[in-house]
């Protein structure tokens, strides 16, 4: 059986978790490798969630707001613009790649955008294979 | 001598300083000797380990273990503490949250190997031999502790009863905590002790303005204002996702908090509360301006994790 | 951990989530995680019956948790959320997993549709037992408002409040009401009386009981929020100086516009050839009844210059909007009180969007006025005639429709200038704590869908001050803004969403990181305390201010950290 990434995905109210929803209305399929978790803006988003998801099994983070200047916060998403690159440096440190972890904007008109999102997203991800986290971890125990 | 209370002190991966900040806490530890059996201490006392092997399980009072689980040597010993003590006290950054020996899960045990002990300027004569856990010598074996693959804090080893933060802790909240060992006065456990729960900014005498920053300074590039808060003026300052306790003695001296006492009560990952924070005071809007002002923050994991690799959420590096 | 009753209710929706996801499967799946008593499929949750089944279950049952596995929250979460108050449990302690706009019709594979929705349910059930009672709150609001700006968005804004039973407080910084329409004579494209119109709206609001008229007056400051703000207003006459103070619910911010400054154009002469004016010099000549050069005689050429200081790389990228169709007034105006007189309209181009417009534009063209196309930064150059020349001025257009240079005469040029935010509007958005743009124009809650709020909630904008705008659109505007505060003022009260984010006083070690990172400004510090708090009947729970703080201390309710946790263990175990 090959390895199926399992992804999850935080998605804000308004815009992104809107835009997925048309895709469903739309009937636009995708890969089912995302499990969508909803905020009401990406700024609600402690880069906490990203490392928690990734230490419980996940084998990607997908993050989708409103593009810039859409807010329905005014700024939220902003607040989420300036934290993910250190974010990403963190991760980078950590050893985790940097396709496993990514952040998209999403109107809530771009159903078809979110599902190719989705589709590149899980390939990039099944292609690196499962999150070095579990494995290692259990390999540290084992030598103990 | 059943009367006295049963302790023992212990260092796993450490640098000294947790058994030295005990030892300042000056005639107190004299008080502490009146009152208790000190049965090992390798620092200070004559005890060994058959010493420890030969009590029964839960003779001691308490054990308190600085220093983090490097290895198997370290591993045997908290778990023979843990046995043989009703209370184990994890002391210090190191045993709390895996301290600065956390770092190297950044990096491999191979990669530290090399550069101990392989490729080196300071290596005089080099035989290219690495630590082995077992090797043979006059027809007998000798073996060392095994170097494991990461480090651990403690309680990912043994449970832990309580957690005295700090690097070192200091003497005055090490001479609470022991008191009420000494008074019976224990909190629930799995507490933090000897420490506050809120974060150092409450403590710290500077003042606080808005927080907006335009560009992140090195201490040394900067002659910073002494009343006014460090991080406001651009200096990387732990203190607004550090716990209190410390008496705030590095920004009361012009330098800003590293983390040592870890998280304020209930954050689960001190790093990336650091990373969320420092990054939601950027004052831009623009992502290449943002870019540029993060780019002034060189080595920011240092930063976020200097003390809590091992305590973080990913616990160590998975670069192959 | 607290001990919950959860029941989960899977929706086969028909077939549509039924036909690619196995709620049976769902259901056995979910009766095997701790807390969950009760699991069941039907064919739909939102129906009455389905509704009524889960009211049933949650009194015979005890349940004090629901999760409802269907169509998105979107759809249907006050649904459920209802079913649940006539229960007599808290709304809040639903949880709903989208297993059909985001699962049964975006798959095709059963199994694998069936799998992802068994994790979304275990998501919502493990997040759900985490889940807090909330309750709405409400509180006063004072039904007085302020409306800064005595213009035509002013006047107009206040008077609607006023006739609908409110109190308004009217100030205006120059000595008399009108603003910038009280020097325009006519207006297109109907070509009415400006003054008539403007003497009446004034004339209704000083008469009007419930208008407090301030002129000469400032608001020096604004406390508060919505609902409960205290205003500050300084009258200076003269030397003296009086200060009053009032409690008003909401604020319109109708401060206007103000002309560009034709000079800065070099290359038109404005300030140094006596024959070139603006557009509200024109208007005055207007009002006075005489279309005349400086020197008194009347113009046998007039050239009116459109896109002064705006469209432009140099000044303002912007288009000022009522321009062009005040050019083509002019140029009626001057074709009736000189009807010998030759008129050239020199444009980029002709804005003719509104009602009226184009047939105005058409009667423009009939009426025999030259119509000169130049290149948006390819302006024309304005100088002085020769002795030999029977006009003051010769202006040079580089003319894109022939792409010919034409020089054309002029003994009067009129420049259209265009619109600039005033120099005090850095000080108002202060004040009110809204924001601009990079022009310097207030910002609106949204450009499409909410033109009159601001984040700021209780303060509004209206006409020219938020972008430029003809009077139709001010008009509007002020009536919009109007309008949204009787909705509210009817009520008596502002519903706090349940839904906010709140300090916990103990955690917070007022390192004030929060501060800056809310927009509705929500978040005060309390410097005697050194502790910052929300103030919940601003917060819009975008939990920035949450993922921000470093101590944790923030809560956002209803997406607690906690909350978020056991749904990520849920989605991925």
């Amino acid at each position: 059986m090959s390895f199926e990434p399992k992804i999850v995905g935080f998605l804000c109210n308004w815009c992104s978790y809107t835009g997925a929803d048309l895709a469903g209305t739309s009937r636009i399929h995708y890969a089912p490798n995302v499990r969508i978790i909803r905020v009401m803006c990406t700024a609600r988003i402690d880069p906490t969630f990203v490392l928690k998801a990734l230490t419980d099994g996940a084998d990607g983070v997908l993050i989708c707001g409103c593009h810039p200047g859409d807010c329905h916060y005014s700024e939220g998403n902003y607040k989420m613009m300036r934290r993910y690159p250190l974010l990403k440096s963190i991760l980078a440190e950590f050893g985790i790649e940097p396709a496993r972890v990514r952040l998209e904007w999403v109107s809530a008109s771009e159903g078809q955008r979110f599902a190719d999102i989705v589709n590149d997203m899980t390939q990039r991800v099944r292609e690196l294979g499962p999150s070095p986290v579990r494995t290692a971890l259990v390999q540290d125990m084992a030598e103990r | 001598m059943a009367d006295k209370l049963q302790i023992a002190l212990y260092w796993g991966a450490a640098c000294g300083g947790c058994d030295v900040s005990v030892l300042d806490t000056n005639e107190f530890i004299l008080d502490v000797a009146a009152v208790a059996d000190i049965r090992l201490w390798p620092i200070a006392v004559d005890g060994k380990y058959k010493d420890l092997e030969a009590m029964e399980d839960g003779e001691l009072d308490l054990a308190i273990f600085n220093g983090a689980v490097r290895n198997s040597e370290n591993e045997h010993i908290a778990k023979l503490l843990r046995r043989k003590s009703k209370l184990m006290l994890a002391y210090g950054a190191c045993a709390y949250m895996g301290g600065i020996p956390g770092l190297a899960n950044l990096t491999t045990r191979e990669k530290i190997f090399e550069t101990a002990y392989l490729k080196n300027p300071s290596i005089e004569w080099g035989n290219g031999v690495v630590p082995q856990p077992e090797s043979g010598i006059n027809g007998k074996t000798i073996d060392l502790p095994r170097f494991y693959r990461r480090v651990y804090r403690l309680s990912s080893v043994v449970d832990v009863d309580y957690f005295l933060p700090g690097c070192p802790p200091q003497p005055d909240q090490v001479k609470g905590a022991l008191l009420a060992v000494v008074k019976g006065e224990l909190p629930p456990k799995g507490s933090v002790v000897g420490a506050f729960e809120h974060a150092l900014c409450e403590d710290c005498p500077r003042t606080k303005n808005e927080k907006k920053i335009k560009q992140f300074y090195r201490p040394w590039q900067v002659a910073c204002d002494p009343d006014t808060c460090l991080l406001e003026q651009g200096v990387l300052c732990a203190g607004v996702a550090t716990r209190s306790g410390c008496g705030v003695r590095c920004p009361k001296s012009g330098i800003p908090c590293r983390g040592c006492y870890g998280p304020a009560a209930g954050v689960v990952d001190q790093g990336a509360k650091l990373a969320s924070a420092i990054a939601s005071i950027v004052d831009s809007k623009d992502p290449e301006e943002i870019e540029g002002i993060l780019a002034g923050l060189p080595d920011f994991i240092s930063f976020a994790y200097r003390y809590g690799v091992p305590a973080s959420l990913l616990q160590r590096s998975y670069r192959q | 951990m607290e001990e919950h009753k959860i029941g989960v209710y899977v929706c086969m929706c028909g077939t549509n989530i039924a036909k690619m996801v196995d709620c049976d499967d769902v259901v056995r799946t979910a009766s095997e995680q701790p807390g969950v008593v009760c699991a069941k499929t039907y064919k739909y949750m939102c129906s009455n019956p389905g509704q009524e089944m889960i009211v049933a279950d949650i009194k015979e049952q005890g349940l004090d948790r629901v999760v409802v596995a269907a169509c998105s929250p979107r759809m249907h979460e006050p649904t459920f959320r209802k079913a649940l108050q006539t229960a007599g449990i808290n709304p809040y302690f639903l949880e709903m997993a989208n297993i059909r706009e985001q699962c049964s019709w975006v798959h095709d594979d059963r199994q694998v549709a069936t799998e992802k929705a068994r994790a979304l349910t275990l998501g919502a059930t493990r997040r759900v037992a985490n889940h807090q009672p909330l309750e709405r709150m409400s509180v006063e609001m004072c039904p007085d408002v302020l409306v800064i700006g005595g213009g035509v968005c002013g006047l107009t804004a206040a008077l609607e409040l006023a006739d609908g039973g409110n109190r308004v407080h009217l100030v205006e910084r120059a000595s008399t009401l009108g603003g910038n329409v009280a020097r325009v004579d006519l207006t297109a494209p109907y070509l009415d009386s400006a003054r008539d119109l403007m003497t009446a709206l004034v004339t209704r609001v000083e008469e009007h009981k419930k208008v407090d008229v301030l002129t000469r007056s400032q608001v020096s400051s604004l406390e508060g929020f919505v609902g409960n703000f205290v205003a500050t207003v300084e009258t200076i006459w003269g030397d003296s100086a009086s200060v009053s103070q009032f409690k008003v619910g909401n604020v319109i911010v109708a401060t206007g516009y103000k002309e560009f400054d034709a000079s800065r154009v070099t290359h038109y002469g404005y300030g140094k050839l006596p024959n070139v004016i603006t557009s509200f010099e024109f208007e005055k000549m207007l009002r006075a009844g005489r279309v005349q050069t400086k020197e008194g005689k009347l113009p046998q050429y007039v050239a009116i210059i459109h896109c002064v200081g705006s469209r432009s790389k140099e000044f303002h990228t912007y288009c000022s909007r009522v321009c062009c169709m005040t050019a083509l007034k002019y140029a009626q105006e001057v074709k009736s009180a000189v009807p010998s007189c030759y008129v050239s309209d020199v444009y980029i181009d002709m804005h003719a969007f509104g009602k009226g417009h184009e047939d105005f534009y058409r009667r423009g063209s009939e009426a025999k006025t030259l119509f000169l196309m130049y290149g948006k930064n390819d302006h024309p150059v304005i100088r002085k005639a020769g002795p030999g020349d029977d006009c003051e001025m010769l202006i040079e257009v580089n003319e894109k429709l022939s792409g010919e240079v034409i020089e054309i005469p002029a003994d009067l040029v009129i420049l259209m200038v265009g619109m600039e935010a005033r120099e005090d509007s850095e000080a108002v958005a202060r004040l009110v704590n809204i924001s601009r743009d990079k022009d310097g124009w207030f910002i609106e809650s949204h450009p499409k869908l909410d033109p009159v709020a601001t984040t700021t909630d209780g303060i509004y904008i209206a006409g020219a001050c938020a972008a430029p705008k003809d009077i139709p659109d001010s008009v509007a505007q002020a009536r919009a803004a109007a309008g949204r505060i009787l909705a509210r003022t009817i009520r008596g009260v502002i519903d706090i969403d349940a839904v906010f984010a709140e300090v916990t006083e103990d955690k917070c070690s007022g390192c004030r990181v929060c501060n800056e990172l809310c927009p509705y400004s929500a978040i005060t510090y309390d410097a005697d305390k050194k502790k910052s708090s929300v103030i919940s009947a601003l917060c819009k729970a975008c939990g920035a201010c949450v993922a921000g703080c470093p101590s944790g201390a923030i809560a956002a309710r209803h997406f607690t950290d906690a909350q978020i946790f056991a749904q990520i263990e849920g989605v991925l175990a």
